[in-house]
């Protein structure tokens, strides 16, 4: 029987918006702080939401201003719980659609296009123009324009406007204002989308040039020196301590041989759980264990990827070399606790007396690089370990259409 | 008495090697570079008969220079010594036409009896395996074959050309092609 790697990990920190208390809102707030694009729709339908209240307030629109206002007040504050409890709907055409169409029937009913509910509309606007390539974006914005436009016809727009330089000035601002909001978030968004994808891409050139280096003096000078001092010293025969000071010599290159092979491999890809299936691929060709990758990450910073990357690696050979399993699952997720990768095995366990070796200390280094927790799980009886990675601060690439 | 040319860019093991085969008798090292471009006038003004030689040279590598060195009349002979002398070497030196090959790690022992034996006129690569063969011909051409078997067999290149019936330059070039597509990957020197 595998060990439930999920449950075990997850079942305690499944985020709950419905649960009352401070960490509901703390969840808020952190959400709000990691994505900036929310943050601005959650302030502006706000803003936008407290404009039409004020104005339902205090001039009379329809004969059902106070139904209206509820109304306000439900849709309102409904959509901003539901994009903050369910992050998925940001990125839902469908979901973008219904906002828009609800908001411009809002102006529909207000039965006038100058609408106290114009701005409300606007701010459905903003999801999509930041989450949308730019052209799409715009196409977005259009076709925004064309349906407040029918919306405007269909409330009866006062053809006798046209003779009002005015009139016909507040309606074309009207008409252009979901545009340029529209252009100028799109705009804003891809600069950002690009700014971030080139600071991924010098930060991943730095990781891979300190790697060359470090590998260059490794393999330049220190493996050289260590050569150098066990020729000398293999020189003067082989017994007793000479002997013993020999073994620690052959050992040191052996650990640097293998530092080496490390900085060697290529950076594994951004998409963390793309690398792990590759990885799981190339296990399952060479080896005769069953290995399955669940779950996905978003686009983590290298550094953070290239760790759990190796320490993911390091448990899989682990457990197909050493616990001789036959079945591992790896699952990887990224939520409100962080990263958290786990690695199952149904092998014989972790040996009682085991002494630390190489692998799994520099399994440790990695996570205290990260400021991680790393935990391995296993009860010596012969029914597998499960090794649990967990990040609390992993940074993400966020806002990636 | 042997005489020996070490090729090393390290200072630290050049002054091992210095200091090791000088104490051990019956060899004298004759000459000590870090550089291609010193090693060709030493070799031509010391003449030694074994040339130590590191794989790893940069720009150049270790087994092309081999070959520019067993170019010389007469040849020395060249003992590869390498941190990254594994099997997978084995066949990269004979192609590249060494007498020997030994890793950095092995103790001093074992470098005089290699070097006593390559003097020689013995042949000390180790055994190429099936594995390596079948490693190699994913790398090169299929009919590069024979011109493997004949060098396993100890057959000179003026001998291959004459049974393939081509010019001995044609099998030099033939061989250098092998040589680079069969190269043994070391760190690469970073960009400054």
């Amino acid at each position: 029987m595998l060990p439930d790697a999920r449950a075990d990990a997850y079942g305690e920190h499944s985020p709950c918006f419905a649960r009352a208390g401070p960490s509901t809102m703390s969840i808020v707030l952190e959400r709000l702080a990691r994505h900036r694009w929310l943050t601005l729709f959650v302030a502006a339908r706000l803003a936008a939401m407290a404009i039409a209240l004020l104005l339902l307030a205090v001039h009379l629109v329809t004969k059902h201003d106070a139904l209206l206002a509820l109304l306000t007040l439900g849709y309102g504050v409904g959509t901003i719980a539901a994009v903050v409890r369910w992050p998925r709907l940001q990125r839902e055409p469908a979901w973008w659609a219904l906002d828009c169409a609800a908001a411009l029937a809002f102006v529909l009913v207000g039965d006038e296009w100058r609408s106290p509910f114009y701005l409300l509309a606007l701010t459905a606007l903003i999801l999509p123009a930041t989450t949308l390539p730019f052209g799409r974006a715009l196409g977005f914005g259009l076709l925004f324009t064309a349906a407040y436009f029918a919306v405007a016809v269909a409330t009866g727009v006062d053809w006798s406007t046209l003779d009002s330089t005015a009139r016909l000035e507040s309606f074309s601002t009207h008409l252009m204002v979901p545009l340029l909001v529209t252009a100028s978030l799109a705009y804003a968004a891809d600069l950002l989308g690009r700014l971030r994808a080139e600071r991924a891409r010098a930060e991943r050139l730095a990781l891979e040039a300190e790697r060359r280096r470090i590998g260059w003096e490794l393999h330049d000078s220190a493996k050289q020196r260590v050569h150098a001092a066990h020729l000398i010293l293999s020189a003067m025969g082989a017994n007793g301590p000479v002997r013993h000071a020999l073994d620690e010599l052959e050992t040191a290159v052996a650990d640097m041989e293998r530092s080496l092979h490390d900085l060697r491999s290529p950076l594994p890809a951004a998409d963390l759980a793309h690398a792990l299936r590759v990885r799981a691929a190339e296990l399952a060709r060479t080896g005769s264990a069953e290995v399955t990758v669940t779950g996905q990450a978003p686009q983590l910073a290298p550094f953070v990827s290239v760790h759990a990357y190796r320490v993911a690696a390091e448990a899989l050979t682990n457990a197909v070399r050493h616990a001789a399993a036959r079945r591992v699952a790896v699952h990887v997720e990224h939520g409100d606790a962080g990263l958290v990768l786990s690695v199952a095995d149904d092998g014989r366990g972790l040996p009682r007396d085991m002494e630390p070796g190489n692998g799994m200390r520099s399994m440790h280094s990695r996570a205290r690089a990260l400021d991680a927790e790393l935990v391995f799980r296993s009860d010596h009886s012969g029914r597998g370990t499960v090794v649990t990675l967990a990040v609390p601060h992993a940074p993400v690439q966020e806002d990636q259409p | 008495m042997i005489r020996i040319l070490i090729v090393d860019d390290h200072p630290a093991l050049r002054a091992g090697l210095n200091a090791v085969l000088e104490a051990e008798p019956g060899f004298v090292v004759v000459g000590a570079a870090d550089k291609v471009e010193q090693l060709f006038p030493l070799l031509h003004r010391t003449r030694p008969d074994v040339v130590l030689l590191d794989y790893h040279l940069p720009p150049d590598d270790g087994l092309r220079l081999c070959r520019r060195i067993k170019r010389q009349i007469p040849p020395p002979r060249v003992l590869v010594y390498s941190a990254y002398a594994d099997a997978r070497m084995r066949l990269p030196a004979l192609l590249a036409g060494a007498d020997g090959l030994l890793n950095k790690g092995a103790g001093a022992r074992e470098l005089f009896e290699t070097i006593r034996l390559v003097a020689g006129g013995r042949r000390a690569l180790g055994p190429i395996g099936r594995e390596q063969l079948a490693a190699a011909a994913e790398l090169v051409d299929g009919d590069a074959a024979p011109i493997i078997a004949m060098l396993m067999d100890d057959t000179p290149v003026p001998e291959i050309a004459k049974v393939l019936g081509v010019p001995a330059v044609a099998v030099e070039r033939r061989l250098d092609r092998m040589l680079d597509r069969l190269r043994v990957e070391t760190p690469a020197e970073p960009i400054a």
